[in-house]
């Protein structure tokens, strides 16, 4: 009898090469499902089990993951639009009409890539409201509220080091008011200004430091402190569910913002 | 018997909505795909035109060999009438250098040598030097078109004046 | 009386060296402090599935805006010619708008600096763990001090003209006074609902409330030289 589609996959799963790939692979044993995420460099800064208060979609409304979820279309979609793109001047504005008009799917990576920039910026505050108002920033997660005020610090940096890229007139006078505002910081406000532009006005040097840094030096940062943010999670004992909280928290605290809607 | 049909149901709608899910993924994954290499060619380039305005053929002497370093050509005159030369070296790309008191064009990366008519001599280069389409265009000048090669030694490889 | 297997009790295995030390163990408990059991799900695959449905939703729903618009490109950066009005960009509009009332030390370097000190400190206050409500505790106290906060605050915007930023703190206030005449025992679930809100959730969502409207004003109601439009006319 011939074999089937799923008797070839089978098949391809026993071999040798495969095994030594994916060494345990799915499947639908409790071992095998624990180690699909313990034997994970990506995935194992999850847990194998969470509790299941912590899959309820009404109390985080999934903003943290869909957070996550933008920023890694940003970085899909950024990495590519690089490759037509020059930080020099006035060439990174013919490279933006480029990819918008000759570039195959130029248009469509440029504008999801817009699109969801605003969309990252407008989660991050939504994310950051819904934390307050459930609660779930006191012990033992106080320190994860401050690295996700960083990750919203490092999301709305990103966003502006990529407003100035395509060389407009929106991006260069955007920036030159932005920048305007860093040198009324008190004693060290020019000194700021200077370094952050590379110079005295928005210039040459300014996009090759802006390009810089939001290429390189700050989606690395945010990585970082996206690590840092997943770990804390996990070791402060989950996402925050009033009632999984350990008694000895619990006794003492009253529920915070909406006591009836959000203890689960 | 009515478990048996009721838990192959189960089944089969399990496998449909894999199948479905994997076919559907694998033809996002196809189209992404081809949409990548799309992306990835450009479809514009802005390099100088491979076509080249070599000037009045009475600058080129009889029996001359003159190199155009920026455009990386030979314009030869010899008996036969004027023919184009390309100066980029048929082994690693380096540009070759014309030789009068040798006679022969000589590559300077690893010692390949050719004669006039673009014909290795010696050295590690695989081809002869090939012969580039030239023409006369309206105004008398000199056109080289440096992504065209032409036959060597053909009749109609040749501007004759 | 209590179970009489509530407990069992053990002994140091090496009773010559030691003292006898007998462990009473009350059952369900143990010496570690431990979290309390419940439901536990594998990671993968309910946690990663639930994941992957939700971002896939979002790249469709992301997908199709950008299918459908196309992200803003004006003409090329003219350092000698400042378009009117020059805006920054969408989340720094409420920004901008408060740089329209206070010189650009307050309103670009201190009020940001402040919000940035004060969501990170945020959990580190301890003034109010129980989170009771704010006004179920020492009334006339409290009253009196959101008296004098609220109309401080109030004069000060009024003083600078700052209507934008008045509006919403005043409504907040409102709001704050129907809180501070309700009670758990009040008629409506709306009203007890706002007798238990301690005072973080006024302060943060009176910030909310600011950064919403001072955002769309800037984003809408401001034309040319900063001047304020209703958006609908031209």
């Amino acid at each position: 009898m011939a074999k089937t589609v799923d008797q070839y996959f089978d098949d391809l799963r026993g071999t040798r090469v495969w095994r030594s790939i994916f060494r345990s692979g799915t499947g639908s044993s409790t071992l095998k499902r624990a180690l699909a995420i313990q034997q994970n460099v990506f995935l194992h800064l999850f847990s194998t089990k969470v509790r299941t208060r912590m899959l309820s979609f009404s109390a985080t409304w999934y903003l943290g993951t869909l957070t996550l979820g933008t920023f890694l279309i940003l970085v899909a979609t950024g990495i590519p639009l690089m490759f037509y793109y020059h930080p020099s001047v006035p060439q990174a504005y013919a490279d933006t009409k480029d990819l918008q008009f000759v570039v195959s799917s130029g248009l469509f990576l440029r504008n999801l890539h817009r699109w969801s920039a605003h969309a990252m910026v407008f989660l991050v505050f939504a994310h950051m409201f819904k934390v307050f108002y459930r609660g779930a920033y006191r012990t033992p997660r106080e320190f994860n509220w401050v690295i996700g005020v960083i990750l919203l610090l490092m999301t709305l940096l990103l966003s502006y080091t990529g407003y100035l890229l395509p060389w407009d007139q929106l991006a260069y006078w955007a920036i030159t008011v932005g920048s305007n505002i860093a040198s009324a910081v008190p004693v060290m406000g020019e000194k700021i200004h200077f370094l952050l532009l590379g110079g005295n006005a928005v210039n040459a040097n300014a996009l090759l430091r802006f390009y810089v840094l939001h290429c390189m030096i700050l989606p690395l940062a945010a990585m970082f402190f996206v690590a840092i943010h997943f770990w804390r999670i996990r070791k402060d004992g989950g996402l925050y569910s009033h009632d999984s909280e350990p008694a000895a928290l619990r006794a003492n605290v009253a529920t915070d913002a909406a006591p009836t809607k959000e203890a689960q | 018997m009515a478990d048996e049909t009721i838990k192959n149901d189960e089944v089969n709608r399990r496998q449909f909505f894999m199948k479905l899910g994997l076919g559907s993924l694998s033809i996002a994954a196809a189209g992404t795909a081809a949409f990548s290499y799309q992306y990835l060619e450009p479809n514009v380039l802005f390099e100088p035109s491979p076509v080249v305005n070599a000037g009045k053929p009475d600058r080129y002497p009889l029996d001359s060999v003159t190199l155009d370093v920026n455009s990386g050509i030979y314009i030869v005159h010899s008996q036969e009438g004027y023919f184009s030369l390309s100066a980029v070296c048929t082994h690693l790309g380096c540009l070759t250098a014309w030789k009068p008191e040798l006679n022969m064009i000589a590559c300077p990366c690893h010692g390949s040598k050719f004669e006039q008519s673009g014909k290795k001599i010696e050295g590690p280069a695989p081809k002869p030097l090939p012969w580039k389409r030239i023409w006369l265009n309206d105004d008398g000048d000199l056109l080289v078109d440096r992504s065209t090669d032409v036959q060597a030694q053909a009749r109609d490889s040749f501007v004759r004046v | 009386m209590s179970d009489s297997k509530d407990f069992t009790a053990g002994v140091d295995s090496n009773a010559k060296k030691s003292p006898r030390r007998i462990v009473f163990i009350t059952r369900r408990t143990s010496a570690q402090v431990k979290a309390e059991t419940e439901d536990q799900v594998q990671t993968f695959p309910e946690v990663l599935f639930r994941a992957a449905v939700a971002v896939m939703t979002l790249a469709v729903v992301l997908v199709w805006i950008a299918l459908m618009f196309n992200a803003p490109l004006e003409g090329l950066a003219d350092p000698s010619h400042t378009p009117n009005p020059a805006k920054a960009p969408w989340y720094f509009l409420g920004l901008q708008e408060m740089l329209h009332y206070f010189p650009p030390v307050v309103a670009g370097v201190l009020v940001p600096g402040l919000v940035v000190m004060a969501l990170i400190v945020i959990p580190y206050f301890k003034v109010n763990i129980e989170a009771d409500g704010l006004f179920l505790k020492d009334r006339q106290l409290r009253l009196r001090i959101f008296y004098v906060g609220a109309s401080a605050l109030s004069l000060f915007l009024l003083l600078f003209k700052v209507y934008a930023a008045l509006v919403p703190t005043l409504i907040m206030a409102g709001v704050m006074l129907v809180a501070a005449q309700s009670s758990p025992q009040s008629s409506s679930a709306f009203r007890r609902y706002l007798a238990a809100r301690p005072l973080s959730y006024w302060v943060m969502t009176w910030f909310l409330f600011e950064l919403v409207v001072l955002t769309a004003i800037g984003t809408f109601f401001r034309g040319a030289g900063w001047a304020f439009v209703w958006p609908w006319l031209g």
